[in-house]
């Protein structure tokens, strides 16, 4: 199936995802959609300077996307099973990839931000806030809970690695006070 | 479903595409109108990305290069520091970042290795080490300066006396402070004497020898007039190469040098008055020189210390150890050695 129609059918009828039977087209779709994404950002990103240009460049965002929704999609699928909830890891995976169609947006908003139209980093939290929108309804479709608890689990591995980040700053803080004083 | 409800089927009709919901329909218009633009604005972008990139290559074509070499070589050039301080020693562990002479020979090298570096000047704060560790560093500074043919020059702190004197000795210029302890030229081996301490607490050391002096400056005895002798031997070898290096390097006659060298301290002043410093500064007056013999003027961009990693490593090594334990087991230590060292430090 073209990719665009599964894209239809999952704005169209999202409920398609959690269906006893796979949607047609659905790995394709959501790989594509990685890559997409991933071309976004990266052009994104080249636009404000800040990664270097090059396929070996390109290609490590790509591998750093495609592992972080990985193991985002892993830990997810980890919270609902151990809170009774039944759902596919695999298809949590391939809907994330679709989510990150909307990463495409970044590249007029490069431009935006090139204009001076708002800055680029707000732009960036714009494009990952409706990603996050996307996901969680996407979720409530593969695993039946709630909002609360899909907002919960889709920011619980952002938090976890948030705090993990926050602690090892402060611990780098404190060491680096230890070692200077 | 009609065709089945009415019962009847057109053999000529063809058969009609089931008909999508206008919500589906424009569903599919938005994805495609957002490919295309997606596609156009991707193809724009990469544009835009393709000249930018294309500009800050080309850049520095449109500009007078010439004016920018030499902007960008005396940016470059600079002159390296190498900090020796405290007492020198071997370094009597596996860690890179133990400042002993193995690792400021290896500095030594590196340094002198580097096109950039112009001049090494040494910042020398040591009241001297043991020989061995003080001829490893020396023998550094000449083979790099035969080397590269590269000016190195010797810079005193507070004390700069013995074995740091040893070093510096090898270097094309001394700069001291007015006020720094210098000299001490000379050697010493000196050996602990628990016998009495040990027959108080009735503590007794045989021992087993393959040969008379196997046991020379054992701490459990006195030592007897032919180890005195043989040892008084060793320590003049090590003074006349003392005196040889000092005279080499500063270009005086050995006996000059031997009546300069009977382990007296110097202030920088007298030192500078006898011959044995060639000019009075400080740091700054040290860089300035090494700039000039080093044919990048005056205040020359500096190159300081090490390795990043060594460096955090080292403060890291300094404060896991517990708080004077080090300086306590270095006091205990009652191996004796013969060193190039003053002890009034």
């Amino acid at each position: 199936m073209n990719p665009l129609k599964t894209l239809q059918l999952l704005i169209d009828r999202p409920e398609a995802l959690g269906a006893i039977e796979r949607p047609e087209g659905l790995g394709r779709t959501g790989l594509l959609g990685y890559l997409a994404g991933t071309v976004g950002l990266f052009v994104f990103l080249r636009m404000q300077s800040a990664i270097p240009p090059g396929l070996p460049s390109f290609l490590m965002v790509l591998l750093f996307v495609l592992s972080a929704n990985f193991f985002f999609a892993g830990v997810m699928h980890l919270f609902m099973d151990l809170t009774g909830v039944r759902g596919s890891a695999s298809r949590l995976f391939l809907a994330f990839g679709c989510s990150d169609y909307l990463l495409t947006l970044l590249v007029p908003m490069g431009f935006f931000s090139g204009l001076d139209l708002l800055n680029g980093f707000v732009w960036l939290c714009l494009c990952f806030a409706a990603v996050i929108y996307a996901r969680v309804r996407l979720v409530r479709r593969l695993y039946p809970v709630s909002i609360n608890k899909a907002l919960l689990s889709i920011w619980l591995p952002y938090a976890g690695f948030s705090a993990v980040f926050f602690a090892a700053f402060i611990y780098g803080l404190a060491w680096l006070i230890w070692l200077v004083i | 479903m009609e065709e089945q409800t009415n019962g009847a089927v057109n053999p000529g009709a063809q058969p009609k595409a089931p008909e999508q919901p206008a919500a589906a329909r424009g569903t599919s218009l938005w994805l495609k109108v957002v490919t295309v633009l997606f596609a156009l604005s991707l193809g724009a972008a990469f544009m835009v990305i393709t000249r930018a990139d294309a500009a800050r290559k080309t850049k520095p074509k449109d500009m007078d290069l010439s004016k920018l070499a030499g902007l960008s070589q005396a940016k470059k050039n600079a002159v390296a520091v190498v900090e020796i301080y405290g007492a020198i020693s071997q370094g009597n562990s596996s860690r890179s970042w133990d400042r002993g002479s193995q690792q400021i020979a290896k500095r030594i090298k590196e340094l002198a290795d580097k096109k950039d570096v112009k001049a090494i000047v040494l910042d020398i704060n040591t009241p001297g080490g043991s020989v061995g560790a003080v001829q490893e560093i020396y023998s550094a500074i000449k083979r790099a300066k035969a080397e590269t043919k590269k000016p190195f020059i010797a810079r005193f702190g507070e004390v700069s006396a013995s074995g740091g004197y040893y070093v510096a000795s090898a270097c094309d210029l001394v700069v001291a402070l007015p006020g720094t302890i210098t000299g001490s030229i000379g050697v010493i081996f000196s050996v602990n004497n628990f016998e009495g301490l040990m027959k108080k607490v009735g503590f007794r050391n045989e021992a087993i020898k393959s040969g008379k002096f196997k046991d020379i400056g054992s701490p459990t005895r006195d030592m007897t007039p032919e180890e005195r002798k043989l040892l008084q031997a060793m320590i003049d070898d090590s003074y006349e190469q003392f005196v040889a290096a000092v005279s080499e390097g500063r270009k005086l006659p050995v006996e000059e040098v031997k009546k300069l060298a009977d382990g007296r301290i110097y202030t920088g002043r007298q030192a500078s008055t006898n011959g044995l410093v060639d000019k009075l500064g400080d740091l700054q007056d040290a860089l300035d020189a090494a700039g000039e013999m080093g044919g990048i003027g005056k205040n020359p961009r500096v190159l300081k210390e090490s390795d990043p990693f060594e460096q955090i490593m080292s403060l890291m090594d300094s404060k896991l150890q517990l708080s004077g334990a080090k300086a306590l087991t270095d006091a205990m230590d009652v191996s004796p050695s013969v060193e190039y060292r003053w002890y009034g430090h």
